[in-house]
């Protein structure tokens, strides 16, 4: 029996009926049940807690209002550190709800300097400064010129508080590591649309081997033509199945909390 | 006893009828908690559970229950090579055209260019105008033109528009929703001036696929397009494929007949659809590679009957590659694609495939 890297749960082993490859044991996997329990409909809060109030300003877009809240829990005596676990759980729902149709992008973006607005005020008052989220550079694979998923999963990224670098559509390979010298990242994010171009992504992988580099950094594929099991056969760290999947996907291979 | 059937990516999985029962009961809720619409019921779910289960290779529908197959990607899929899911003959569009006639006994055919996109047919449409009237000299298959509205291709560096996701990025709003409705201005000018050429040379029907891949200012654009192609081409028949399940918010405050576009699903894009004049509607519904084939099979065949219930024009569910509860995968898995299919037409109730 194998384990994925990619999703532990997937654990794969080889059965030689059927001419079939591999069948999957179903036991395995127990998340596919999982029903979106967190898809909840965004309500409009009007609280008077101030870190209530400081979730309901980021999930309602509102920076000056984040501020505000920022500096109410300050004045409070709440927990800086405490208050910033709020700000980020406002992000992880908005997140969720992007996934379900009921935030767009310009929201996000939004939603994401509300959060940096608030952080800002917060992060002075904190005794222990938080490490950085990590460094992503993400880009879109040589021969693809699809880059709307992608701009989606930086966007997404960059609200979640990674520093982002993004290096465009239709990427050569050899820009890929070049970035990887030049920025030295923590994650590199390879985007492919189509199954054409999707082995882009292994030659990414190969070209690092190539260089020495692949063991410092992180690689996170995804695309509509990628799947868990391609990232596996790649030898990617992590799949992201779709922008918000990216994130979480972004923050586990760095061993940062979701 | 096991069944054999997938997960969403193709991978085989052996599962329960109990366990597939689960999957098709947290699919089934899913679409509806997402679209908001009614679960399917407990007969479906039954029916459903025994298209999956089934111990046969392939299905097929009841006789009686035969739809409509029509296909997109022009030729390409006959002529393209293997990465791109086609079966690399070496042959011109015209007599890949005759083998969807002949050998597929497809319903429809289409002529498509290699881009697939519609703005790189304007400089070469003497060219397609060429292809299509000897197409309509060789075949009595209603031939449609395919293509994608791709919004992408109007925003730099492929186009004159500022790419409105860097604009967005750096929080200049405004000035991104001015480029996306500019680009979805010139797009339908552009499909205006493609399409009343190709008409004018015996045209059938016109596939517009892959409709809001860019967002909300692609369906925006479409729609208009539409309004406009059915004064101008009276005769031509109108398919509208999407995308995706919902409609990407990248503008957000577009609208069109009072409806805002972003976040639409099926059952709504539908309605908007046939006020701009489509005469048949193609949705999408996206699969979960991470998920079971159970599980993204009902959650399509959820959304789509909605679709179906809704409208009033006939329905061509889009099913292929990572679509309709079809495996994300390059060659599809033959028994996930004929239970899906045989899902959608039975369950759902799709006129056409």
């Amino acid at each position: 029996m194998q384990k994925s890297p990619v999703n532990a749960n997937l654990a794969l082993a080889k059965l030689p009926i059927l001419g079939l490859e591999r069948i999957m044991i179903y036991s395995h996997v127990k998340s596919t049940i999982e029903l979106q329990k967190n898809c909840k409909r965004r309500k409009i809060m009007s609280s008077t807690k101030p870190l209530e109030e400081l979730k309901d300003a980021i999930l309602n877009y509102d920076v000056d209002g984040a501020k505000k809240a920022a500096e109410k829990c300050l004045a409070a005596n709440i927990d800086p550190a405490k208050a910033l676990n709020e700000a980020s759980n406002a992000m992880k729902k908005l997140g969720e709800l992007f996934d379900c149709g009921e935030a767009f992008l310009p929201q996000v973006v939004v939603a994401g300097d509300a959060m940096k607005a608030a952080s800002g005020i917060l992060l002075k008052k904190l005794s222990t400064k938080p490490t950085k989220t990590g460094k992503v550079v993400i880009g879109t694979v040589e021969g693809d010129v699809h880059d709307v998923g992608k701009g989606i999963v930086s966007v997404m990224l960059d609200a979640a508080g990674f520093e982002v670098i993004d290096i465009g559509r239709d990427v050569p390979t050899k820009t890929f590591v070049e970035k990887v010298k030049e920025l030295k990242p923590n994650i590199v994010g390879c985007s492919a649309l189509l199954t054409v171009t999707r082995l882009r992504q292994r030659d990414i992988i190969d070209a690092l081997k190539k260089e020495g580099l692949r063991d410092k950094v992180k690689i996170l594929v995804g695309g509509g033509a990628t799947t868990g099991v391609w990232a596996e056969e790649i030898g990617a760290d992590a799949w992201g199945e779709d922008a918000p999947d990216a994130v979480r996907k972004a923050k586990q291979v760095l061993g940062l909390p979701e | 006893m096991e069944c054999l059937t997938r997960m969403g990516d193709g991978t085989p999985v052996k599962m329960t009828k109990e366990q597939i029962k689960a999957e098709i009961e947290a699919g089934t809720k899913d679409a509806a908690h997402r679209a908001h619409v009614p679960e399917l019921n407990s007969n479906e779910i039954e029916y459903l559970m025994e298209i999956v289960s089934d111990p046969s290779r392939i299905v097929s529908v009841v006789p009686g229950k035969e739809a409509v197959v029509t296909h997109d990607v022009g030729p390409l899929k006959v002529m393209a090579d293997q990465s791109n899911s086609g079966v690399s003959i070496p042959c011109s569009r015209e007599q890949a055209m005759c083998i969807y006639e002949r050998a597929f006994a497809s319903d429809t055919t289409e002529l498509g260019h290699i881009d697939y996109s519609f703005k790189p047919v304007k400089p070469i449409i003497t060219q397609e105008q060429s292809v299509l009237q000897n197409v309509n000299l060789i075949t009595t298959i209603p031939v449609f033109y395919g293509a994608m509205p791709n919004l992408g291709l109007y925003y730099a560096p492929d186009g004159p528009f500022v790419e409105p996701i860097a604009l967005i990025k750096e929080g200049k709003m405004s000035e991104a929703k001015v480029n996306m409705e500019k680009a979805a201005h010139q797009f339908v000018e552009d499909l205006e001036y493609i399409t009343t050429r190709l008409y004018a040379v015996g045209l059938d029907g016109l596939n517009i696929d892959t409709t809001a891949a860019a967002g909300d200012a692609d369906f925006w654009g479409t729609l208009m397009a539409v309004e406009k192609l059915k004064k101008s081409c009276p005769y031509l028949s109108i398919e509208m494929g999407m995308a995706g399940e919902f409609i990407f918010g990248f503008h957000t405050e577009l609208e069109y007949d009072g409806t805002r576009l972003a976040g639409l699903f099926p059952h709504q894009q539908v309605k908007l659809a046939e006020k701009a004049g489509v005469d048949i509607f193609g949705p999408v519904v996206n699969t979960k590679p991470s998920k079971a084939f159970a599980w993204n099979v009902s959650r399509a065949v959820t959304m789509v009957k909605q679709c179906v219930k809704d409208s009033k024009i006939p329905i061509h569910v889009n099913m292929g590659m990572g679509v309709g509860g079809i495996p994300m995968y390059e060659t599809p898995p033959i028994d996930a694609v004929t239970r899906a299919n045989k899902a959608m037409v039975e369950i759902a109730g799709v006129d056409g495939l």
